[in-house]
């Protein structure tokens, strides 16, 4: 699953590692998948119901939206960066492709005000951020703040229940059979973000440049690569597949409100950080975040196949992040 | 003020201290003694061996050899929580203060009068700090934030901490690099205070006007060995500079004196003036290597970033090759063809966490990007193509940066500006902190860099080093061009004297 590095920060790094030296790295890149693989068995031990191709579609629709923007979270992190505004981020492009289709306006129209609002404002996060020298936790939080207002303002509180055509494209299911075998519809926008990601991140010198400046924004500086306006391109980029997850998240459950992603900011941040990816920046890769973004998913399911209370969901997701954390530095 | 009063007992004696350093002896077989009352200058040039022994006094480095007697007493605990607590202190260029706290709570910082030890006691903690700024005639507000107070100010205050601590020995270290005359005048009046108070001071500098303005004692270092400790009154400072600077060590270059002439120039630099540099004017011509030399805040740093564009000057201008040319960053200072090579490599030059191969392409990612998409083969070759070149000692150009010794580092980011493709380089200490090997590897890629015809700017307060690669030397002094030769025609001792003694003071 990873072809991605242990440590380095571009992903050339792996190709020429001796076959020890790569066993050795990975014991640490690709913990989450062995805690995954432990937990499906002692699960699937337990419980007949537990490995059926239903109970992982399940998981996979369950994970799909949050994994979308564990995609362009990873990316900012990479950079040095974050984004806290996702949640009601999301829940805003929700609304807004709510309300307008609520008013009779055509689908793709609706969508590509959604996804543009999103936008939006992940280019306004990118300006503040680019123009500040304060951190972005802080920025994108306040933008967080005045989201959730503006969400809140335009449903009168009350969520928009019908998302018509969005709900038909995201709601269900693809055609069995090749070359779908009716997974969930989310799965489609799902594996082209992480695709993207993993080529954005590889092969553009625009991914490129946020491993830079996430590494070490000075010497970004000083190799003349435009820290602000790099800074402002991936937060557009994170503004636009945040509107993405809206879109999904929204078909999905066929709802759109203020609450429609609570917690996602911190979760996908979480997820990415589990994977590997460097609070601090500089370090990660996509493939990597998704480890984080799957471990979630099983952990979740599984703790709802043993029976308990979705309160040891948020205790095994808490522990999950703080070992994730003591992982990452033992690697070094 | 005791001079070389015996009846005095000595507060700090080191006996036959050595040190050694992979690779390197950085102190052999020193002596010294210092009696309480009394400054002692430490002298010498960059690399001499004066911070290293600052360092094994203070509890940095134990000493390998010899010993180190303080009060009577040998040290045998070494560490810098040890050295503070019998009443050695060391303050820096740029003491190590809280920044947002007050005065009185940098002063008193962990040592604050309680109620029971309990509750701090805010009234008698200033009233303490109060009285102590008063006893040493510092005019010092005890409430007002380190933050806002000048640099001379915040030395001042971190010695106060050490006197709160009852220091006995005060070792400051470059005290006055960063200040201007009527600010050193002031701590110097300060330091006159203490000795009154029976207090040590190690002073260590580069400045030799101060150093005979204050100390009573002058010892001078070279290559980690001492020369000679001499009473400042039977010394002048040009024996001092002739002391420092030794006799063997006179490098004398045959050829180069000639490079410049019928070349173009690649960087014309025309009356520059800023609140550190005063009509700064020269040349570099294609071909041509050029050193700049000076003490620390002398202005090489101040120029190098005017010609890259992160500063702009108050008067003067820059021509490359022959046009005129004002840079608003780095980006378009390397598009225009210069290149800079910061002195602090891991804080401002690569990327430590990535590979080789990715660093020496971020400069130039367009080169190795068609459609959008940048070709990994296309990276490699370019990496392994510098990597050969400036044989770069690397297993993998895959390495991580933050792997690689210093003198390699340092390579990669030549192997940059050879990416980018740069006609002008301007390199900062290159050869600071790297091995001999690597010295002379680097001197060689510089030379190279020169035959392709590139002109090269060397920023070095290493006049040695800088004697041994570079056409043309301009020595700096205060922000003003105090000399500029032929490579050939000085000598170390001379630039030496331009930069520190008493020639440059009258140029």
């Amino acid at each position: 699953m990873s072809s991605e590095s242990g440590t380095g920060a571009t992903p050339v790094d792996v190709q020429r590692r001796s076959l020890l030296g790569r066993l050795r790295v990975d014991i640490y890149a690709v913990w989450p998948i062995a805690v995954m693989i432990l937990i499906i068995i002692v699960t699937a031990l337990r419980s007949s119901r537990y490995l059926t191709v239903f109970n992982f579609e399940n998981i996979l629709s369950q994970i799909a939206p949050l994994g979308i923007v564990t995609m362009g979270q990873a990316v900012l992190l990479i950079s040095g960066g974050l984004d806290l505004s996702v949640g009601y981020n999301i829940a805003l492009s929700s609304i807004v492709t709510g309300l307008l289709l609520e008013h009779g306006y055509p689908l793709w129209l609706a969508i590509a005000a959604g996804v543009g609002a999103a936008t939006g404002v992940g280019f306004c996060n990118g300006v503040l951020v680019a123009q500040n020298r304060a951190h972005p936790f802080i920025i994108t939080l306040g933008v967080s703040l005045f989201l959730f207002g503006l969400d809140t303002q335009l449903t009168g509180g009350a969520p928009v229940n019908d998302m018509k055509g969005l709900y038909t494209a995201f709601g269900g299911n693809l055609p069995p059979g090749f070359p779908f075998f009716g997974l969930p519809s989310l799965t489609i926008p799902f594996v082209i973000v992480i695709l993207l990601a993993f080529a954005f991140l590889r092969w553009t010198p625009l991914g490129r440049r946020a491993y830079a400046i996430g590494g070490n924004e000075e010497a970004a500086y000083l190799s003349g690569i435009p820290v602000k306006r790099t800074k402002i391109y991936l937060y557009t980029i994170m503004g636009a597949i945040v509107g993405l997850a809206g879109m999904c998240l929204a078909g999905e459950i066929n709802e759109a409100s203020f609450n429609l992603a609570q917690n996602f900011e911190l979760e996908s941040i979480a997820c990415a950080v589990i994977g590997g990816t460097a609070l601090f920046g500089g370090r990660g890769g996509a493939f990597r975040s998704l480890q984080g973004v799957a471990l979630w998913g099983i952990v979740l399911n599984a703790i709802v196949f043993a029976g308990l209370s979705s309160n040891y969901q948020q205790m095994a997701l808490g522990a999950i992040i703080v070992v994730a954390v003591m992982v990452t530095r033992a690697q070094r | 003020m005791p001079v070389t009063d015996s009846v005095q007992p000595s507060l700090l004696e080191v006996e036959h201290v050595g040190k050694h350093f992979p690779g390197v002896r950085a102190l052999h077989d020193v002596s010294l003694t210092l009696r309480a009352g009394e400054v002692h200058a430490l002298v010498g040039q960059n690399g001499a061996g004066k911070s290293t022994l600052v360092k094994c006094i203070s509890g940095v480095h134990p000493p390998d050899e010899g010993r180190i007697v303080f009060e009577g007493r040998e040290i045998t605990t070494y560490s810098p929580k040890h050295a503070y607590d019998i009443g050695i202190a060391v303050v820096h260029q740029r003491p190590q203060l809280l920044p947002g706290l007050s005065v009185t709570e940098n002063v008193l910082l962990g040592h604050y009068p309680t109620f029971g030890g309990a509750i701090v006691d805010r009234k008698q903690g200033i009233e303490r700090t109060r009285a102590l700024l008063e006893r040493f005639r510092l005019d010092i507000d005890p409430l007002a934030p380190v933050a806002r107070l000048a640099p001379p100010e915040r030395q001042q205050v971190a010695i106060a901490k050490a006197l709160y601590r009852d220091a006995k020995l005060v070792i400051l270290d470059e005290p006055t690099a960063a200040l201007d005359a009527e600010r050193s005048e002031r701590l110097f009046a300060f330091i006159r205070d203490l000795t009154e108070a029976n207090v040590g001071v190690l002073y260590v500098s580069h400045h030799l006007e101060e150093v005979f303005g204050l100390a009573d004692l002058v010892t001078v270092l070279r290559d980690g060995e001492l020369v000679a400790t001499r009473p400042t009154g039977e010394l002048t400072q040009d024996e001092v500079v002739t002391l420092m600077a030794g006799r063997r060590l006179e490098v004398v270059r045959g050829a180069g004196a000639k490079v410049a002439e019928g070349r173009k120039t690649a960087l014309e630099i025309e009356h520059l003036q800023t609140d550190v540099l005063h009509d700064v004017d020269f040349d570099v011509h294609e071909g041509e290597v050029v050193g700049i030399t000076g003490v620390i805040g002398a202005g090489g740093h101040e120029i190098a970033r005017i010609i890259f564009g992160l500063d702009r000057p108050a008067a003067g201008r820059v021509l490359l090759a022959g046009k005129p040319y004002e840079s608003r960053g780095p980006k378009q200072s390397i598009a225009n063809g210069v290149f800079l090579v910061p002195e602090d490599l891991a804080r401002d030059g690569l990327v430590p966490e990535m590979s080789i191969a990715g660093n020496v392409t971020l400069v130039d990612l367009g080169s190795i990007t068609r459609y959008g998409v940048i070709s990994l083969a296309r990276e490699r070759a370019v990496a392994r193509r510098f990597v050969n070149e400036l044989s770069i000692a690397t297993s993998s150009i895959d390495t991580p940066v933050r792997n690689l010794s210093g003198g390699n580092q340092q390579k990669v980011l030549l192997a940059k500006a050879l990416t980018a493709e740069a006609s002008l380089l301007v390199l900062e200490e290159p050869t600071q902190g790297v091995d001999v090997h690597a010295k002379a590897e680097i001197h060689r890629i510089v030379r190279d860099l020169a035959a392709q015809g590139k002109g090269v700017m060397v920023i070095s307060s290493d006049v040695r080093d800088l004697l041994l690669f570079v056409d043309r030397v301009i020595a700096l002094r205060a922000g003003r061009i105090v000399g500029d030769t032929a490579a050939a025609d000085t000598s170390y001792a001379q630039l030496l004297d331009l930069t520190v003694g008493a020639a440059g003071a009258v140029a």
